[in-house]
């Protein structure tokens, strides 16, 4: 009589009961404790960068029961992603899927860990978009939103789809009210700069900008209707350097449009950093032509 | 032959039906109402003790009559109480087991949230026992649940897919996430209340 519902509900709880091994506790703030990630058997973690209200003293609540302490490997606090080494060995990876395989509508599951056991929410997929640029400039490669409850502790574990492999990591901190997961991609990107370097590499001007409307002319001949006028120019900057000004607006940088703030951060990635890149200002209607040395983003 | 997603909607209702034959409405007075469940079928009902406090208490059965109960046992700190209505061949509920639910199981709540008799909330497990960090005031075994509880909810039967009772509805922490006591507590608190007799159900 109740066999669909039966099966549905069997399916669900196998779901969170396979996923267990790879879902962490995370200690690393004074309040309540997080989740975290299996990455790697060997100890790597990957959770929120916002759970972490420190650096040191963390500790990583392991499947079998086992509290160990982990060492940050680094932050990417544009992506709100960190990884963790803990201090221990023959873990239990996820298996991961990629974005490109959810559709709006799909069941998903998240999961975390915030006391001794795993505890799960279900919800589906609410919207599924191309890449999109984070409030504090980092890039993610899907926009990913689900109306999962985040039950407390719950940032930094994964979301899972009906399979239980990982689709990405779970945060409420990058927009306020809005369940968004950070896709495998975009985690696989900054697991990888974080081991590389520590952190995650952006590249840097040193100024403060707003979008505005080029004169009629400019618009035309330029082929865009807006550049960033330039509102504070950091002391010491390589904008600075290279002789930027309050007042110029930047309409390219490598001969790339810079219509808004997006376009000028997708424009300085990490690879930037020590390069000398021709940037185009209009400074009291001429064009000019600027050499600027990009800095790493303090 | 029908799509997976209209078994699913023909299961619930079923067990739906089911829930609602031995589900009561109880009234203690004041503004509001809660819910219970019939336990044993010579008129033993099971609802919250927040919900039998107060003043005289009735309780509409299921068939839509209202009839006077009397309090025959309550225990504030498990928020549970036991009434009785002078009325025999009631439907009972039939108790289950939460000790086995695991997290991601699905569970359906039924009450009267706002007024609205017998409607019914579904959602999964989140997660049971008494390990909640995020409520260090409570050191209860709590079934949680990742569905929409509202006033009126509180009482009444919180089900697993086979209709079979694994909580009372009690309160909640958050828009999303019910609390329901166990139903292990539920048969604990009626075990000391009645030693010998109808506690046996």
């Amino acid at each position: 009589m109740t066999g669909t519902l039966a099966q549905f509900s069997t399916a669900l709880a196998d779901t969170v009961a396979a996923s267990t091994p790879y879902v962490v506790r995370v200690e690393g703030r004074q309040r309540l404790a997080a989740s975290g990630i299996v990455w790697s058997a060997d100890g790597l973690i990957v959770t929120s960068h916002h759970v972490l209200e420190r650096d040191d003293g963390l500790r990583v609540g392991l499947a079998s029961g086992e509290v160990v302490s982990a060492t940050l490997v680094g932050r990417d606090p544009t992506t709100d992603v960190a990884l963790l080494r803990a201090d221990a060995s023959g873990l239990v990876a996820p298996a991961l899927t990629e974005p490109d395989s959810l559709k709006v509508g799909h069941l998903v599951l998240a999961l975390g860990r915030p006391g001794k056991s795993v505890r799960a929410t279900l919800g589906i997929v609410s919207a599924l978009g191309d890449s999109w640029r984070t409030p504090m400039g980092g890039r993610l490669d899907r926009y990913l939103q689900t109306d999962v409850v985040m039950y407390p502790g719950f940032s930094g574990g994964p979301l899972v789809d009906a399979d239980g492999a990982v689709i990405g990591v779970n945060t409420t901190a990058l927009l306020r009210g809005v369940n968004l997961t950070i896709p495998v991609p975009t985690v696989r990107t900054s697991v990888e700069s974080l081991l590389a370097h520590g952190k995650v590499r952006r590249g840097y001007l040193g100024v403060g900008s707003q979008p505005a409307r080029l004169p009629e002319s400019v618009a035309q001949s330029l082929d865009q209707g807006t550049g960033l006028l330039v509102v504070s120019v950091e002391v010491g900057s390589p904008a600075e350097s290279a002789g930027i000004f309050l007042g110029d607006t930047i309409v390219s940088v490598n001969g790339q449009a810079v219509r808004d703030l997006d376009d000028l951060l997708a424009l300085l990635p990490g690879e930037q950093v020590g390069k000398t890149v021709p940037v185009r200002i209009l400074r009291g209607g001429q064009a000019q032509e600027l050499k600027v040395t990009v800095a790493e983003r303090p | 032959m029908s799509n997976i997603l209209s078994r699913l909607n023909d299961d619930a209702a079923d067990v739906l039906g089911s829930v609602q034959r031995s589900l009561v409405q109880v009234h203690s007075g004041g503004s509001g109402a809660g819910a219970g469940s019939v336990w044993h079928s010579d008129g033993l009902i099971v609802t919250n003790a927040h919900v039998a406090a107060g003043g005289p208490l009735r309780v509409t059965l299921p068939d839509g009559t209202t009839v006077p109960a009397q309090l025959l046992a309550r225990d504030d700190n498990r928020d549970l109480a036991a009434l009785s209505v002078d009325v025999g061949g009631l439907p009972t509920i039939t108790p289950g087991a939460s000790r086995s639910l695991n997290p991601g199981q699905l569970v359906l709540a039924v009450g009267h949230p706002w007024g609205v008799l017998g409607a019914a909330t579904s959602g999964i497990v989140i997660g049971t026992g008494a390990d909640w960090p995020d409520m260090p005031w409570s050191r209860r075994n709590w079934l949680v649940v990742n569905l929409h509880l509202r006033p009126g909810h509180s009482g009444g039967p919180m089900v697993d897919i086979s209709g079979r009772l694994v909580g009372v509805n009690t309160m909640i922490t958050g828009p999303d996430v019910g609390l329901a006591v166990p139903v292990s507590t539920v048969k604990r608190f009626l075990r000391e209340a009645f030693p010998a007799q109808k506690a046996a159900a």
